[in-house]
């Protein structure tokens, strides 16, 4: 306070002592005299003295000033003190947090910084004179104009992201100070940018563009990548606002082969190292973990991820990765992250997915690395977002691949029972059965992924025995499950096992009839939907029984005779009703937690009464809850209409129709073959006949012919005879008849030499034309190649004239530095026209 | 991948001349943006090989609507090259080419690359801005022109453009220490032969 008072005593002269002018008089004296005072010296010294007041009375200053400020950015320029103090002055003024000088000042509101703030870019061309100022090369003015920025995004970030995003510089200049050599600016620049990028992806890829991600590695690998300290972070928090939701620049960083320089960040401290796990290590690692997981997350298109998770195994990140998982003495938040980053790296690409399951624990005996995850998540004294995340990882690891869900079933099949080994099967049904709510559930939803879109599987499953207790005869899996959903009290409990329940007899008849084989499931299920509590969680309970009972009913094979689809849907009708049915089953999707869970394949809850529904239960949800109603209530209509015979199953109904409709065709058009059969024997017989009447009339053909010859002659000597008058007459009608016949073979004889001369003469043509254009092939061929050729030599001589022209240039410097002159002609012009 | 040379360049020119179909053709469709119209930018990179060094080329490719004019400006700067794109078929495109020229001169560094390219020449039938016409605007600009549709003929442009910013690249290697001996050694003459150096560079 001594130097602001002197300050103020500078500027203003002494006043009178005991009266002390009000602050806001201070404020209006100092603001004339920046505007009017010609000397720069005072204007300087009024400047110095508004920023120590700034602090104390931010409305006065902001008030009076921010136009004289805006005017001195403009002005003084040239001088770095006057220009620096207008900076922290304004910074001061807009500063988003309160200061301890006005903690006890009731007139200062608590936004007063982002009105000042949205006063000050009113006026875009404002912003443009900050920018300006980075320009300057000044410690102090680039310091304070980098934190002005930051305190203007902060207040007013999209508007100001907008105006900045339309100057053409303004990104490319603050990525510059990235470089700047002073530690203090480019630590402070990346703060800046942190805000500057958050949520806008048009400004995300202009910074991608300008090289971010290479500048950004530098810095980490500089400051010793996790066991860097904050400005790591930094550094880590700014690539993660660039890639979040930005297709364009995850496809740059994979592009950029960025994902292999991550990998130095997850070297693990080895046992012997003191520094261990640091705090700021930690956050390190977990903002790394966090840009992977953007990289690989469900969110993002299939191909993006497809060929994420490829480059990740094989630049060797899932390795370590799972090395990390590992490694003792890990700390517990890292472990989570890392274990939900395995699971979202290895989701549904088979190899990945391969890979994590041959993951050998080194564990005393060796175990697989699932089996030992698994064991955490079963485990009540292991963190909650822990035992999750296991869950997550396990989810994908089954994820869109049969055949790591049949290995997990094969485990718990009758077949391969080892004693002595632990299987992730065994972990699994004990989890079921255990008195541990939690591990009842995630044991329950596991399996249930094990399940999903695989009809082998269910029914595997089926065959699963469970031996209750020593002595007694061993129960299917699923009685036993149906068993404990009518024992438990408790609602996590029964919705995961009617998720399980649900997600095993949808699309599985043989499912359905060994549950309605179980004494009391179909009345629990019953019971269940038409009780009558009021409350959130039983709506949903309610609804989930309605949601099994119809799954019984549209997937029913009828193989159970007291539980045939028919008499099931009498049931509901009867008992439930179907209006009730369709209400309960409403009730499900409007459950806040299932809207919760159905947002993202992972689970996202902070405490354990929040675990209640299942993603991929909710996409089964969405997906039966429309054909289920359909099939209960089309049914209703045809139990009305034909009140006396037993109505069939609709979809069943409609086949036989079909099936129906197209035997009468059928028949149809069997008797059609018959006729056109009857048809074309007949006209096959009239050909026959017609080709014998044809034959016969050749022969007398011939036989006349024979005859007409064999007695020209003798008419010719007979000519001179006066025989008969009918006899010449006779003969010369048949003669006539011969000489036509006679005539019409010799012509279409010769047309048929004519033709077949035209088609010779057009044979050849053709023949010649195809040479023709062989020869044509040929000459191409060669073009082709001179032209190839041509084009090799071209490159061939760009790079001679490229190496001829740093050899002239080479030269030239020598001639240069010998003190020759050279004319100013150049080949390097030449040779672009020649380009 | 390890590479020689790596060169960003950008695609630029008025919305619907095929721009990013160039990049599309360029990539080999190893990367397909879902849309139609590009927003903002997008990104599309190659190997290519020249004189059996790998280069390495980043193609960024801008929206050509008037709203995203703002935001292709950014990126002129960082870029060693751009391919400027008309279509044949319509008047208009050519026309603008001032515009875009004025444009990409005003934001980028001298020594940028620029080449002219005609799009769409297998639509002949809808021709409207003659071969010659597209040859004397590149000529009086001094850019590089070409007529393409075809993929084979765009990576043809490409080679040429890459071996460009490689000769450029190497002159500015070659030029650099001899400057700073010279600098060193006789600061007065030094000035003015980096000046006309400079010069040169920036004209390749």
């Amino acid at each position: 306070m001594d130097f602001f008072k002197s300050g103020l005593k500078t500027v203003l002269g002494a006043s009178e002592p005991g009266q002390l002018p009000s602050g806001a008089e201070t404020v209006e004296r100092l603001v004339d005299r920046v505007n009017n005072s010609t000397l720069l010296e005072d204007r300087r010294d009024a400047c110095r003295a508004l920023k120590a007041m700034s602090r104390k009375y931010r409305v006065e200053v902001g008030a009076q000033g921010i136009d004289t400020l805006k005017q001195v950015l403009e002005l003084d320029r040239a001088d770095n003190e006057t220009i620096n103090y207008a900076l922290d002055t304004l910074n001061n003024i807009m500063s988003p947090s309160q200061f301890e000088e006005e903690e006890d000042n009731p007139h200062v509101p608590m936004n007063i910084g982002e009105q000042f703030t949205e006063m000050f870019i009113k006026d875009p061309h404002n912003i443009q004179l900050v920018l300006d100022l980075l320009d300057e090369y000044d410690f102090r003015v680039r310091l304070s104009t980098v934190q002005l920025l930051t305190s203007l995004l902060t207040n007013r970030t999209k508007d100001i992201q907008e105006i900045i995003l339309v100057k053409p510089m303004g990104v490319s200049k603050m990525m510059d100070l990235l470089g700047d050599t002073r530690e203090v600016i480019r630590n402070e620049t990346l703060l800046l940018l942190i805000k500057l990028t958050k949520g806008n992806a048009n400004i995300q890829k202009i910074v991608a563009f300008e090289n971010a991600f290479d500048r950004l590695f530098e810095i980490v690998s500089s400051e010793g990548y996790s066991d860097g300290g904050i400005i790591v972070e930094d550094c880590l928090l700014l690539m993660l606002n660039l890639l979040k939701n930005n297709s364009s620049n995850i496809n740059f960083f994979k592009e950029g082969s960025y994902i292999q320089k991550t990998l130095p960040m997850f070297n693990t401290p080895s046992d012997s190292d003191d520094a261990g796990w640091s705090p700021q290590k930690v956050s390190n690692v977990h903002c790394m973990l966090q840009i992977i997981r953007t990289l690989v997350s469900p969110s993002n298109s299939a191909q993006i991820i497809s060929s994420c998770q490829k480059i990740m195994k094989n630049v060797g990140l899932l390795d370590a990765l799972c090395n990390i998982l590992m490694t003792s003495g890990v700390p517990a938040d890292i472990l989570t992250e890392t274990i939900n980053t395995v699971g979202e790296v290895v989701r549904g690409d088979v190899a990945n997915q391969d890979f994590m399951g041959n993951i050998m624990a080194p564990s005393n005996p060796p175990r697989p690395a699932i089996v030992v995850l698994l064991m955490s998540m079963v485990n009540e004294k292991q963190p909650f977002s822990l035992r999750c995340a296991v869950l997550y990882c396990f989810q994908c690891y089954l994820y869109h691949n049969e055949l790591s869900q049949a290995s997990l079933v094969q485990t718990l099949l009758p077949s391969s029972t080892d004693v002595s080994t632990l299987t992730s099967g065994q972990l699994l049904c004990g989890g079921l059965f255990s008195t541990d709510v939690l591990s009842n559930w995630f044991s329950a939803v596991a399996l249930m992924h094990a399940l999903i879109d695989n009809p082998g599987q269910k029914e595997q499953l089926l065959r699963v025995l469970l031996a209750t207790n020593v002595g007694s005869t061993p129960v299917s899996l699923l009685h036993q499950c149906t068993l404990l959903l009518q024992q438990t009290t408790k609602l996590q409990s029964k919705v995961a096992l009617l998720m399980l329940l649900s997600q095993w007899m949808s699309y599985c008849g043989a499912a359905v009839s060994a549950f309605l084989q179980v004494p009391g499931g179909v009345g629990y299920l019953v019971n269940q939907t038409c009780s009558n509590e009021h409350d959130d969680n039983e709506y949903l309970l309610q609804g989930l029984s309605a949601f099994l009972l119809a799954i019984c009913i549209h997937f029913n094979d009828d193989s159970v005779e007291s539980y045939t689809k028919d008499s099931l849907k009498q049931l509901l009708v009867k008992r439930i009703g179907v209006e009730t049915f369709t209400a309960k089953l409403s009730e499900v999707s409007k459950h806040e937690l299932y809207n919760k869970a159905a947002k993202h394949p992972q689970l996202r809850v902070k405490i354990p009464p929040e675990i209640l529904i299942d993603y991929e239960f909710c996409r089964l949800f969405k997906v039966l809850e429309s054909v289920l109603i359909q099939s209960v209530s089309i049914h209703q209509e045809n139990h009305s209409s034909e009140d006396q015979q037993p109505p069939p199953e609709d979809n069943l109904e409609q086949y036989k129709t079909l099936i129906r409709q197209q035997d009468a065709r059928l028949q149809e058009l069997m008797q059609q073959l018959d006729g056109l059969m009857q048809q074309n024997n007949a006209l096959q017989a009239a050909l026959n006949d017609s080709i014998a009447s044809n034959s016969l009339l050749k022969d007398e053909n011939t036989l006349l012919k024979a005859q007409a010859s064999a007695k020209l002659p003798s008419h010719h000597s007979s000519q001179s005879d006066q025989s008969s008058q009918a006899t010449p007459g006779q003969n010369s009608q048949s003669s006539q008849a011969t000489a036509n016949t006679d005539q019409r073979l010799s012509d279409s004889e010769n047309r048929v030499q004519a033709l077949t001369l035209e088609v010779n003469r057009l044979t050849s043509e053709l023949r010649s034309a195809l040479d023709s254009k062989q020869q044509a092939e040929v000459e191409l061929d060669r073009t082709k190649k001179a032209q190839e050729d041509m084009r090799k030599d071209q490159d061939d001589l760009l790079e001679l004239l490229a190496d001829q022209d740093m050899k002239i240039n080479e030269y030239k410097m020598k001639l240069i530095s010998m003190g020759q002159s050279v004319a100013e002609d150049t080949p390097a012009e030449n040779e672009l026209n020649l380009t | 991948m390890a590479y020689a040379y790596l060169f960003k360049y950008i695609i630029i020119g008025d919305t619907g001349v095929g721009k990013s179909c160039l990049l599309l053709q360029f990539t080999d469709k190893r990367f397909q943006p879902v849309h139609d119209l590009t927003i903002g930018v997008e990104f599309g990179a190659r190997m290519i090989t020249i004189d059996g060094k790998q280069i390495k080329l980043q193609i960024w490719d801008t929206a050509g609507q008037e709203a995203f004019r703002s935001i292709t400006r950014s990126y002129y700067r960082g870029a060693a090259g751009a391919l400027l794109v008309y279509d044949i078929t319509r008047r208009d495109t050519f026309n603008h080419l001032t515009t875009w020229l004025e444009d990409a001169r005003q934001h980028s560094n001298s020594n940028m690359v620029i080449m002219l390219i005609g799009n769409k020449s297998d639509l002949e039938s809808r021709r409207e801005v003659k071969k010659e016409e597209g040859e004397a605007f590149a000529r009086e600009h001094g850019l590089v022109f070409m007529e393409t549709f075809k993929r084979e003929c765009l990576i043809l442009t490409m080679r040429r453009m890459a071996l460009r910013s490689v000769l450029s690249t190497r002159r500015q290697e070659a030029l650099a220490p001899a400057v700073r001996v010279l600098a060193v050694q006789r600061a007065g003459a030094a000035v003015r032969c980096c000046a006309a150096h400079t010069e040169r560079a920036k004209r390749g």
